[in-house]
């Protein structure tokens, strides 16, 4: 090569050897962006993303490394390749979030509006959805039901499952010690979050079935209701409450429970008045990470809530619809078939996006409990 | 760190909550649910069964709850065999499905709704459309053996012979044939393929099911909705598809005995009048051997017939009541107009609906 006598003289005059500029690897990006789009223009006689994308990650990494090798030299060069081949795989990791957050806002946010939020599916026949789709009426229906049984039946999962499982950390961590149950129970905690959604629908509706069997024979119908779903739903959440709050008091420090002892305090009042004080935020964000996980479960409240058209309060009786059932249901079985459908497809992207959004605010909330309820540093 | 932070959350999801209940329940439409209707029938109604029924029973629930406001009909759309085996153990009132029972199910009914056992009559005829898309040509005439080979891959190219033979008239171009079928398991699938069977089965050699036949190639499409869509975006395809969705793709005119039958509702209707009971069943029984193979004339004998099941009795004389308001709606010339517009369906003869409103009368309360 022509450099390496070059290489030697640069060496031996300054102590730090030849370094590309800062902006080089972002220059690089571009232009292999840049040639890219070109090679796709001539190759594939068009713009295409996903070749575009493959082609520029290639020949960013390839000139990345073959600048760096043939200027800086090999270390640098091979650390160069690494760096934008760690790069590249987080914005890879970005871009189906992105996409998907992207598609939501986009297709929900065109047909959102305050009808569909206040209104339910009570009457709603295709050829509404068939005038729509002509141009020569609104958009009909809506889901308010929908956000209605997802905010009614996720608080009674919520009743259910956050005592049981805060009760159950604080068993394993302040109580078990490494005892029989204590192993016993964690191990079966851990058998429960690898438990798939449906089987434990299908739990639900099988045992709240079988009741209703006891009670009025042959009208196992009835078992169909939201609470039956809310308990559907707190199998799935219990586990991960456990986990989360688990983690969190072993956080606690063995000096503060050893500080209230030494004063004489009695141990539940130890936990109640130290410990759960101290993890408290942790334990709050916990609960709402898992309260984002069982929200948009789709398969058990099918089971067990079936498919409500109208509104419906009541958690014991009656059918109930959540926003990912309506979603489901829109999506897949129409209200009109053929060209109408668009009208349910449109509603469906509506109630994604509110779904998403609940989600969203929910981890937000999740942090700012953190941060506030967080035990101050100072002293 | 003080618990007494949790009451400014506790006040803000409280007063979300009212939020929540303090707007919104209107119906579809926007209008207030106002207790409209002038029957004082009250009570919820639960069915469970086929999803081909589903844009129809939007329909007439809806137009059902608006003139009998007190009651709620819920029908979740698990699938035929579900809701048959769901209503046979008692889950549901009535229920939707795309076959007739079978004579196990028969006898289960006589358990699960006393001795006269389960009712079933046809509710919905749902005629499936043969959709081409070819440059140049509107109308095709196509025999069920025509129709077997192409979807089978023994004939490939539109200007083959057999295919010239029935239609002598058409520019018929030198281009290869797409035949499109569905990629999951349709109950549309199963009705073509009983067709196809019983009209061309020395083709047609594969075993009817839901499941299109592996071995007979030919482009795979998800969903109703995607077969359209193939066959709307390929030039030389043609798929089959419900009839109400293949929106203003050509459809192909059937041989029924020695003409051609164009796709219309009322042809639909006429397979189903020219079709023979299942012997051996009891009267309230009116499910049907589609004669697939008529040579009634003006019948196109591609359908989807769809039934409700109810119980021969019921418990008590209120769901009784019901029952019989609502499956009277159901196949009313209003009810079938109304699935008809919104489902596209094809309606009931008169013939049928008196037939099956003697068995509806005689649903009556156990005792």
């Amino acid at each position: 090569m022509l450099t390496t006598s070059d290489n030697s003289t640069a060496k031996s005059r300054t102590l730090t050897s030849k370094q590309l500029p800062k902006a080089t690897p972002w220059v690089i990006a571009v232009a292999s962006i840049i040639v890219a789009i070109i090679i796709s223009f001539i190759a594939f006689g068009g713009f295409n993303i996903p070749v575009v994308a493959v082609l520029a990650g290639l020949i960013n990494i390839v000139a990345v490394f073959a600048l760096s090798m043939s200027y800086e030299g090999r270390r640098k060069a091979t650390d160069r390749a690494a760096t934008t081949i760690v790069t590249s795989s987080f914005i890879l990791a970005c871009v189906p979030l992105i996409s998907l957050l992207w598609l939501t806002v986009s297709k929900g946010g065109a047909a959102i509006n305050g009808d569909l939020l206040s209104r339910t599916m009570l009457g709603m026949k295709g050829v509404l959805d068939q005038q729509y789709v002509a141009g020569e009426a609104t958009l009909s229906g809506g889901f308010y039901h929908a956000i209605v049984g997802t905010v009614l039946i996720t608080v009674a999962a919520c009743i259910i499952s956050i005592p049981i499982g805060v009760l159950t950390a604080i068993y394993l961590v302040e109580y078990s010690g490494k005892n029989k149950l204590g192993k016993a129970i964690t191990f079966l905690v851990d058998v429960m979050t690898g438990i798939p959604s449906i089987v434990a629908g299908l739990f639900a509706f099988a045992l709240f079935s079988t009741i209703a069997n006891v009670i009025m024979p042959g009208a196992a119908g009835i078992a169909k209701t939201g609470f039956t779903a809310a308990v559907a739903l707190s199998v799935l959440m219990i586990p991960i409450v456990v986990r989360n709050t688990e983690e969190i008091l072993r956080l606690v420090p063995m000096d503060l429970r050893e500080a209230s002892y030494a004063l004489g305090v009695p141990k539940w009042k130890t936990i109640v008045k130290i410990v759960l004080p101290t993890s408290v935020s942790g334990i709050l964000s916990g609960v709402t990470i898992a309260i984002a996980r069982v929200i948009g479960e789709t398969a058990p409240i099918m089971v067990t809530a079936g498919f409500a058209k109208t509104l419906n309060w009541n958690l014991f009786s009656g059918w109930m619809s959540t926003l990912p059932t309506y979603i489901y249901d829109s999506q897949l079985r129409p209200v009109s078939p053929g060209d109408a459908a668009l009208a349910s497809s449109e509603r469906a992207w509506a109630a994604a996006l509110v779904l998403v959004t609940l989600v969203m605010v929910l981890n937000l909330l999740a942090r700012i409990i953190a941060k506030v309820l967080a035990p101050k540093a100072g002293r | 760190m003080k618990l007494k932070h949790l009451a400014p959350s506790a006040a803000i999801l409280a007063v979300g909550a009212l939020t929540l209940s303090a707007c919104g329940g209107a119906s579809a439409t926007g209008e207030e649910a106002s207790g409209g209707g002038n029957s004082d029938l009250k009570g919820t109604l639960t069915g469970i069964g086929a999803s081909s029924q589903k844009a129809a029973m939007d329909a007439w629930t809806a137009d059902f709850t608006s003139e009998n406001s007190g009651v709620t009909v819920n029908y979740s759309p698990d699938g035929s065999g579900a809701g048959r085996e769901q209503f046979l153990a008692g889950n549901a009132q009535f229920a939707g499905s795309d076959a007739h029972l079978d004579d196990d199910e028969v006898k289960q009914g006589k358990e699960a709704c006393g001795a006269d056992g389960a009712f079933e009559f046809p509710v919905y005829i749902s005629p499936i459309a043969v959709a081409f898309n070819v440059k140049g040509v509107d109308n095709l005439n196509l025999s069920p053996d025509t129709i077997a080979k192409i979807f089978k891959g023994d004939i490939t190219n539109w200007n083959d012979k057999a295919i010239k033979a029935d239609n002598p008239d058409a520019k018929l171009p030198d281009l290869k044939i797409t035949a499109v079928h569905r990629a999951d398991d349709s109950g549309t699938t199963e009705n073509f393929a009983e067709y196809l069977k019983a009209t061309a089965e020395k083709t047609w050699d594969a075993e009817v099911s839901g499941d299109f036949p592996k071995d007979f190639g030919g482009e795979a499409a998800q969903g109703t909705d995607g077969v359209v869509q193939t066959v709307t975006d390929t030039d030389g395809a043609i798929g089959y598809a419900d009839a109400s969705a293949v929106g203003s793709l050509s459809k192909a005119k059937v041989k029924v005995g020695d003409e051609f039958v164009e796709l219309s509702a009322d042809a639909a209707t006429k397979v189903v009048d020219a079709s023979d009971k299942v012997e051996g069943r009891g009267e309230g029984d009116l499910a049907f051997d589609l004669a697939r193979d008529t040579k009634e004339s003006g019948a196109y004998p591609i359908v989807l017939v769809s039934y409700h099941l109810v119980c021969s009795s019921y418990k008590d004389q209120e769901t009784v009541d019901m029952v019989k308001a609502w499956e009277k709606f159901v196949i009313s010339e209003k009810g079938q107009k109304s699935a008809a517009d919104s489902a596209g369906s094809a309606p009931l003869s008169d013939d049928l609906r008196s037939q099956i409103e003697t068995v509806i009368d005689s649903i009556k309360v156990a005792g």
